[in-house]
Order: C-alpha cells, then structure tokens, then sequence
C-alpha cells in the first residue's frame, strides 16, 4: 500500500479550493486514502492508498482529481488523446527489443514552469510508479528529460555496450553501458532486469537524432539533457516497459497531471517495427480502456434492487467514466489514466464508492442457516474440558519453532519435519510436529512458578505425509506435562486412564522405545490397532538440554486420529 | 464470678481463646507485671510458644508492656571457643617476640605473618594493644621487641575468655577492668575475629490490662472449655464435639496458594468468539497448514506476479516443494480466469498463468485459503461458514506483530446476498463482537472481493477502530470453484481487542511462556 506525502496547500490548488481535514477525510473515501499524518507547520501531509489496482491515485494530482470530478458531476476532457492529423515528433523503435522491453511512449510538456514543489511530486509519483507499479522498474519505468537539447526523432534501440558512452546522473565521467551496469549504484541494483529469458544480456538505449544518448533504461538518466532542474519550462516524459498497456497507462498517467499542473501536452508518435497490438504506429498518450458492458442485473445482483440503471450512470460519470445507454444496457468506459476494470462488478463498486457507502441501507442476510463447530474441534474442545476438570492450566503456543526445539532438545535424530525455506529468524523457522516441545518451552520458563506444574495444550501439529494433497497433515492433538519432585509416570497413567475411560474408548499401553524418554517408562497409547499417542518419563539428557531442573512425565494424543464414533 | 455474668462480648473473648494464651492468661493472673522468661519458666511451655500468645493477647489488648530494660550479655564467638583451646592471639603475637628476643634475632612483621599464617590486617588489632599496653615496641627495622617479660592484658584476656567459656553471661556484673578488656576484644564491623560477642536483649515485663485481668479472672476461676482446631473423624465418632468447642478462624488472612486449572485467557477469549458464531448461525471449516499457492492466493484471484505473494510476505516451504496436482476441474478453471477471465465475464489478468508455481507450497498465510477451500466442496446454499485458523506471515517480529497468529473469517452464501446484506452482517459483528453501537463502512481493498469493505466501529474502550474487512467475492473467485451465488467473505481482526480485554500490550504475550504469567490473569468474559 503506497504512502505519499506533499503540502497540504498542493491539493487545495489541485482541487480548487481549500479543505479542512475533517471534510478531507470524508472526500479520502473516494480514493481509499486514509490520513496517516498532517504536519501543520511544515503543512505535510501523509497519504495512504489501498488499492493496488489504482496507481493514477498515488500522488496529489490524482487524488485532487477524482475529488474534482465528483464535485464537478463529471470528468473533464482531456484534449491531447484525440488523433491528431499535424506532422508530430516522433519516437523510432529499433529491431531485437521485443525479447527484453518492446514498448515506449512519450509526451512533450511545455509552457509551465517546473517549480521545487512540482519537481519534488514529479519525483515521488515516478519512484511509486516504477517501483510498485513498475514492479522495481522491471515492467515500467520512467525517463524525464529538458526538452530543449533532444533533436528529434528519437530512437530506441539496441546498442554495443562496451562502445557506448555517456555521463549518467551522478556521475562526472563518460561510462560505457557494461561499467554502468557493473559500478553504477542503480546499474548494480536494476541491471538483472536487462537480462532475457534465454540468458542474454540486452542494452537499449534512447538515442537523439545528433546522436546523444539522453539514457539507458531502466537503468538511468544521461546527466546532459537527463537532469531536470526547478524552473525548467519545457519538458519530455518517456515510459518504456515489458507491458505495452502498462506503458500506456503509466504515459497517460504523467500526462494528464502534467496537464491538470497547467502543462501544453504535445503527443509524440511512436513507430515500431512490426505490428503491435494498436498497430504498428500509434500516437500517444493513448486512450486504451475497454467499453464494457453494465446491465440493471449486474446492478442489482450486487447493489440490491433499489438502485436503477439511470442512477448507476449518474454515479459513474460522477466518477470519471464515459457512460452511453445503448438500449437495456450501459456500455462504460473507464478514463485513460485507469486500467482496472475487468469485471462489471469493478464499475459497480464505484457506483458504490461514488453514491458513498453510507447512503445504502444496512439489512440483515435473512436466511436461515445452522451454525455448529466442526468434529475436530468438539474433541478437542470436549478433551480441553476434562483437562480443566482435572486441574490442568491450559497453555497456548507459537506453532512455528526451531530445529533445535523440535529436534536437538528432544534428542531425536533426522525427523522430517516441515522447514520453512525462506527463514526470517531460526527461532521461528520449523512447524511443530508435536506439542511435547511447546510445554517443555514453558516449563523451562517458569521454574520461579510455584509447584507442582500441571498444564497441558491443545492445538495443531504438523507432519509431513507423501500421500497427502499438501505433502503433510494438520492434525488436532493434545499434549499434558507434570513437573514436580514426584512426577513420574504412575500419576500421568492416572489421567491418561481417566481421559480414555470418560471418552468411551479402551486403550492399552504398549511399551516402547523413543530417544526423549527414559528406557522403561515410555509406551505408546493404541486403541484397538491404532497407535494415537504416547505416555512416559522425559530423559535426564532432554530435561538437561531444555535447562530443566525438574522431573517431567507427559502424554501426547493425536485426536484427529480417535475412533470416528467416540468424537460426537 | 460466673460466666453467666459475663457480657456476650467477653463470652465471645472467652472461647476465641487458645490454649497457650489460657496459659500465660493463668500465670498473669497470680504473677504480674512478668517476663517473658518467667512466663517460660511457668508455664513450661517453649519460649516461642510463649512469644507467640504474648504477640496475640497484645494485639487483643489483654497485656500490656509494663516496663522495658536492655540486657547486655556477652558469649564468646568461634574465634573466642578456638582461643579458649590454643591461646588467644594475642598471647602468640606476645610470646613469639619473646621468643626471638631470646634467640637473638628480630622479628619483623613478614616473620610473624609467616609463621602465624595470616595477613597484616589480622595482626594489627592485637599488635595495637600489646604496644598501647607498653608491653612491646617497635624496634629497628621495624621489628616486634618485648619492654617485659609478662603482659597482664594477655593474662587477663585468656583468664576472661576460660572464664566466659563457661557459658554466658551477664555483662554489666563484671567489674570495670574486665568490661574494658571485653570491649577491646569484642567483635563489631571490621572486626570480625574478636574473641566475645555482646548480644543486647530488650527485656519486657508485662501485666494485664483491665480487660486482660477480668478475662483473666474468668479463665483462672471458671476456665474454659477445651477447644480443638480441626474437626476430625474422631472427634465426630466419639461424640465429643458436645463438649469441647471449636475455635474460631482469623478467616481474615489469605488463603495459601493453590495450582488450579484454568483455561488460557486467549483460548477463552477465543472460545467466545466461537460461542458468538456458532450462536449467529456460522458453521466451522478447518484447512491444512501447508497450503499449495493454488488454494492460498490462485483460488483468491491474486495474480502469480502480486507482491504480497514474494518471499518477503509468504514463508515457502523448504521441502518438499510442491504439492500432489491440482484436482480438476479447478486447476484448469482457475488458470483460465487468471489468463483470459474463462466464462466469469472477467477479461482476466491476461498473463501466462504458471501451473507449477501454483502447487509451490507454502505456510497459509491468510485464513480467506480455508474459504476457497470450503467453497469447492460444495458448500451449503443458503450456507455460513468461519474459521479461526492459525496464519503465518513473514515479519519482523515485534509488540504488534506476531509469526503465527489466529485470523477468525469465514462466507456467507446465499441467493439473496448483496452489498446491502453484507453491510447488515458487519453491522451485526459490530454489536456482538465489540458491543458497538456506532459504524462506519470505508471502501478498501483486497483482491478477492468488489465491492471491498472496511469496517470502522466505535468501540466503549478503544474508541473508533478498524473491526474488520469484507466484501462479495469476485466472480472471478466464486465461478471456477463451481459457486454460482453471491458470496461475502469477511474477517475480523481481534487481536487488539483480545489484548485490551486481557490487558497486555504486547501481542508476543498472548502466546507467552511465562506459566506465571498464564496462572496470574483473570479471565474477565
């Protein structure tokens, strides 16, 4: 989720008028912003966006417009989408960038004068735009020039990277493309993106007509004409990328701010090899969004029955779409700088959104339903009652553990267990497949609690089966531990014994072998042929390697595995 | 005088009496003012026992301090027991220098120290008073030389120290010259191997007060009725609670401690908002722990290239690395909806969807996963569903952030749904899960639902908060799983309110270790 800030003052201008907070608040709602701060001396305010789908609102003029066009009761139109038949400039596309980064489009602005405040926008919305929406500059990145050194046509190609220099931003030597990508701090971070997916490294550059390489995307800017400064007048915004709908909508992005700032936008053309999805040459900014069609069903599956089309219309054009009524349908448009209408149920949240969502009436499901807790859970929850009942504290544990927990501590020796790949911190980097390790944890934390200690918990395990859908089982299990100068196995076998009898179920114990417990005084607990847990005396050697100072007996029961009759 | 005459009151005083207070009250009876010692010595009884019911019958105002003197007594430490067997130091320091005076030969300090065995600093105290004495002085080369051949303080201290060996005694009978040497020779700070010790005891007499003497007058002439303390099997086989009484209980002190089961207080919390659910109509699903990407992003219409599908937000599972296939017809439906929109009116995410990333496995990372899964296996219409389910997230653990965390959510089917019932049900939430009367709904975000909803309550303690998120699901969600009806998804965020409600302020601690802490908190809901 995005968070921009700029001065307060920026949107009133961008709006149109001033607002307070309170009433900023309720307008936010139209563009689920949320203030996160406003500094009144510095007059900053902190924004944050929650849709990711909607970048043309990560920054003051988009937000200023959205509320603009619901005051207004409509959008405004912006001139330079339309095709024009004046000989414009011109972007060349050379051949071999379709395996790495195929598509560019680019605009002119002019007669406005770049101020510290515009700069420092311009710059916030292009680091958002090419690092969230551009994925870290991989699908789209941005190049802002001054206009007035670039001879057109530009050219976009590909070039000999050892041969090819130019000063980059921030640097005051000439470099060749394969020392920026090797010692540039922004080569080092964004050149992998320049790899294809065969492995070869490609370099594209953007070339004027003299000859001057204005930058090297999406790496970096040349210093010459690539350093826009405050008080710059005239401009030239490029957006190249992998996603020629994405370049689009980042262009018009720039373009309509540039124009809500008060810029002359002149549309570029660009020409490409081959053909492209919008041809093989096209002007741009361009106006890609699909019409799509909303019915009075889709309305009112969604909305409830009260709202009619012709309401639906009004709320949408009062939020920025083009709307026709084409006979029993609507036929809606979303504006340039959009692109995240797949479904008609996305125009209807804005019908939603533009209405409010306070002014629909708030009405309960009315139908009947059973509510009821499911078979694991009421064993689980029927075994937790009868650990209450015999004095046990019931405990409640992080699943996620170490190897050295789960395995070192307890003495067992190359147990699959499931391990997380990505590790964060080793403490927490292994999923429990049992719960004897949590108690123990909590044991080895309260030996100032007085005694003696009985607790037990009931919770999920995890254990990695082949035959399984996700190659493990969550199972449901319950794990009890005593620890006092006489805890030993007798006492334990006592519940254990109460436990089975109280649920119904005939059990027996069948000694056993296992490396956390005491040779002697450990067996599993079977009923019928089924082995569902285990009882005994905990090892010196684990009660040592937990710091453990006292004696502990426990039992473990898987429940998921319990006889099916005995759980309702 | 009888106890008939007695007030209710001084009835009451009489069997609320212990057997050793009968005792000492008896003694006072004939013999006050008295000491302590003495009431021991009468009464025969431990000198504890008598400290003891002197505590209670003071605290009743039966007695009262008569009058109060210190007595001084002086004993002899270990040191004091070693010298009265070997010599006391002081007579080694002496005799040695005598010794080398015969020979001849200096005795410096190093000497002595060796052949005594010890520090400098264990030497000064005797060596200070043989030379204030004038019994020794220093020589040249600060040697130790003996001025005669006998020194009467060393006399004195070893007749003094046989003599307090004896036992001890009392130090104000001994003559001045003797209370002197003891004061030289008696262990205080920085003097720690002194031969005699002087203890300071405070003695009290007591006597009765005017109601300790008519209490007292009642014991000694009528006496009291043997009482016990606990009532045996025995006593009630022989009968013989009709005569004896049993005394009453201080039932004002606290009770011992006792280890009791008790539920965990998150768990309980828990359990409740179970109880609310269940009570609402909601039936509970569960899902597996180790979810394919499939079920816990695919099936929720988050594109395979969504940020919050990366290693930083999703903990992947080291091995093994990917789940059994996808059963059809839900792998072939989804993946088509994520290219091309299938047949759910969507234009689809339009890029190539990745059939082996989506059996990637991962730890779940957000409860919506048991959802999809419920939604699948042909759910009930009408039908209502939760889960509390046990997430995982990849964070930087902190105060407010945990590694595994409960997420409660769940659907509500139904032909009848719409945005309006949706709002109609997070109102409901908020009245019964955080008793507030006050909503507000904000539009939000998520990928699996449009339209999207926050949901704002006014809760009574922690004023305006964010309940929860819901919204209807896509159709891109519902349709390939086989749902043709509207569906809300929704979840709530409790945590917070868990917290406030069990008072902590870490979100660590509601998992903690510390039994403790787990035994020490009320379980107040």
């Amino acid at each position: 989720m995005p968070t921009i800030d700029f001065p307060k003052r920026d949107l009133d201008i961008l709006i149109g008028q001033p607002f307070t907070l309170t009433e900023l608040d309720k307008w936010l709602l139209l563009v689920k912003g949320e203030i996160k701060s406003y500094d009144a001396d510095k007059d900053e305010l902190k924004i944050e966006l929650q849709d990711t789908n909607r970048p043309d609102l990560w920054c003051a003029e988009g937000i200023a417009r959205q509320i603009r066009i619901k005051i207004n009761e409509g959008p405004h139109h912006y001139s330079f989408f339309n095709p024009t038949k004046k000989n414009i400039d011109k972007i060349m596309v050379a051949q071999g960038l379709d395996t790495i980064r195929p598509y560019i489009a680019g605009f002119k602005a002019t007669g406005y004068t770049l101020s510290e405040q515009g700069l420092a926008q311009l710059i916030q919305t292009q680091e958002k735009l090419a690092d969230i929406f551009g994925r870290k500059r991989k699908s789209v990145s941005i190049g802002v020039y001054r206009l007035n050194p670039i001879q057109f046509p530009i050219t976009y190609t590909l070039t000999n990277p050892d041969t090819t220099r130019f000063t980059p931003l921030g640097f005051e030597e000439p470099m060749t493309l394969t020392e920026i990508i090797k010692n540039h701090p922004k080569g080092i971070e964004y050149g992998t993106s320049l790899i294809a997916s065969n492995g070869k490294h490609h370099f594209p550059v953007l070339m004027d007509s003299k000859g001057t390489i204005l930058s090297f995307p999406p790496i970096i800017n040349s210093s010459e004409v690539g350093e826009v400064r405050v008080g710059d007048q005239n401009l030239f915004i490029e957006v190249t990328g992998t996603d020629l709908r994405m370049v689009l909508q980042a262009i018009n992005i720039f373009a309509v701010n540039f124009a809500d700032r008060g810029a002359k936008i002149d549309p570029i053309k660009v020409i490409y090899t081959g053909p492209t999805e919008l041809g093989q040459e096209f002007q741009v900014p361009y106006n890609c969004s699909p019409e799509l069609e909303v019915s009075q069903e889709n309305v009112s599956t969604v909305l409830g029955k009260s709202l009619t089309l012709k309401a639906a219309k009004q709320a949408l054009v009062e939020y920025g779409y083009q709307v026709k009524t084409r006979g029993k349908v609507l036929s809606v448009k979303q504006p340039s700088y959009r692109d995240d209408l797949m479904h008609p149920v996305d125009a209807i949240e804005d019908v939603a959104i533009s209405n409010g969502y306070n002014t629909f009436p708030a009405t309960l499901p009315s139908e009947f339903t059973v509510g009821g807790i499911s078979e694991s859970e009421k064993i689980s929850d029927k075994v937790r009652e009868l650990m209450l009942g015999f004095g046990f504290q019931e405990t409640l544990s992080n699943i996620l553990s170490s190897k050295d927990d789960l395995i070192m501590k307890m003495n067992l020796k190359n147990e699959h267990i499931i391990e997380v790949d990505n590790v964060m911190s080793l403490t927490y980097s292994c999923v429990r497949q049992s719960i004897i390790p949590s108690l123990l944890r909590v044991e080895a934390a309260s030996s100032h609690s007085f005694y003696p200690h009985r607790i037990f918990e009931a919770g999920e395990i995890v254990q990695p089966n082949q035959k399984a859908e996700t190659r493990a089982d969550t199972l449901n299990g319950v794990c009890a531990l005593l620890a006092h100068p006489n805890a030993n196995f007798s006492e334990m076998h006592s519940y254990v014994d109460q436990l089975f009898y109280t649920l119904g179920l005939i059990y027996k114990i069948e000694p056993t072998s296992h490396e956390s417990f005491i040779e002697g005084r450990v067996g599993n607990l079977v009923i019928g042929e089924k082995t569902c847990g285990l009882l005994g005396e905990l090892h010196p050697q684990v009660l040592s390697n937990w710091q453990i100072t006292m004696p502990c007996t426990v039992f473990e029961l898987i429940l998921d595995v319990l006889p099916k009759s005995h759980t309702s | 005088m009888s106890t008939e005459n007695l007030s209710t009151q001084e009835k009451q005083s009489l069997s609320n009496l212990h057997p050793l207070e009968v005792l000492v009250l008896k003694d006072l009876h004939k013999n006050s003012p008295i000491t302590e010692v003495s009431l021991v010595e009468h009464t025969g009884l431990e000198p504890a026992q008598v400290s003891m019911s002197i505590g209670w019958l003071q605290a009743k105002k039966y007695i009262q301090t008569s009058s109060e003197s210190i007595l001084k007594t002086v004993s002899l430490t270990p040191t004091g027991i070693e010298f009265s067997k070997s010599g006391s130091l002081l007579e080694k320091v002496f005799n040695s220098a005598i010794k080398y005076k015969q020979n001849n030969t200096p005795l410096t300090m190093k000497t002595l120290q060796a052949n005594l065995e010890l520090q400098a600093s264990d030497l000064s105290g005797p060596i200070g008073a043989l030379k204030k004495e004038g019994s020794i002085r220093i020589g040249p080369g600060g040697s130790l030389e003996p001025t005669c051949q006998e020194s009467t303080l060393v006399t004195e201290l070893q007749t003094l120290i046989q003599d307090i060996a004896h036992g001890a005694s009392n130090y104000a009978d001994r003559p001045e010259t003797q209370r002197k040497t003891i004061d030289i020779f008696s262990q205080r700070r920085g003097r720690s191997q002194e031969p005699f010790r002087i203890d300071e005891t405070t003695i009290r007499s007591f006597s009765l007060t005017t109601t300790g003497a008519s209490i007292a007058n009642n014991v000694s002439t009528t006496g009291v009725k043997e009482g016990y303390a606990q009532l045996t099997p025995e006593i009630l086989k022989d009968e013989s609670w009709k005569t004896k009484t049993p005394r009453p209980y201080n039932i004002a002190l606290r009770p011992p401690r006792i280890a009791v089961g008790k539920k965990h207080p998150y768990r309980a919390f828990l359990d409740k908002v179970k109880v609310r659910l269940v009570s609402m109509g909601f039936e509970e699903m569960r899902g597996p722990i180790v979810e394919s990407e499939f079920w816990n992003m695919d099936t929720l219409y988050m594109p395979q290239f969504h940020s919050a599908r990366d290693i930083h937000d999703v903990y992947f599972v080291k091995d093994p690395l990917y789940s059994e296939s996808i059963s059809e017809p839900y792998i072939s439906q989804i993946a088509q909806t994520h290219r091309d929109g299938w047949t759910t009116g969507s234009r689809g995410w339009g890029y190539p969807f990745n059939e082996k990333r989506t059996r990637r496995l991962v730890l779940r990372s957000q409860g919506t996963a048991v959802s999809s899964r419920t939604l699948s296996a042909k759910p009930k219409i009408p039908g209502k569903y939760f889960s509390i389910a046990r997430c995982f997230r990849y964070d930087q653990i902190d105060a407010t952030h945990a590694t595994d965390f409960f997420q409660t959510e769940g659907i509500v089917l139904g032909t009848t749904i719409t945005f309006e019932t949706l709002l109609g049900l997070l109102e409901l939430f908020a009245k019964e899960m955080a008793q507030a009367k006050k909503v507000k709904f904000v539009p939000a975000y998520f990928p699996f639902t449009e339209p999207s909803v926050e949901l704002h309550v006014e809760h009574p303690k922690l004023g305006w908060m964010e309940l929860g998120g819901a919204g209807l699901l896509r159709p891109e969600v519902t349709h390939p799983l086989g749902v043709k009806v509207p569906v809300i998804a929704w979840g709530l965020g409790l945590d917070r309110m868990a917290m406030v409600a069990l008072d902590i302020h870490d979100i660590r601690d509601l998992f903690t270790s510390n039994l403790d802490l787990i035994r020490q908190k009320p379980l107040p809901f």
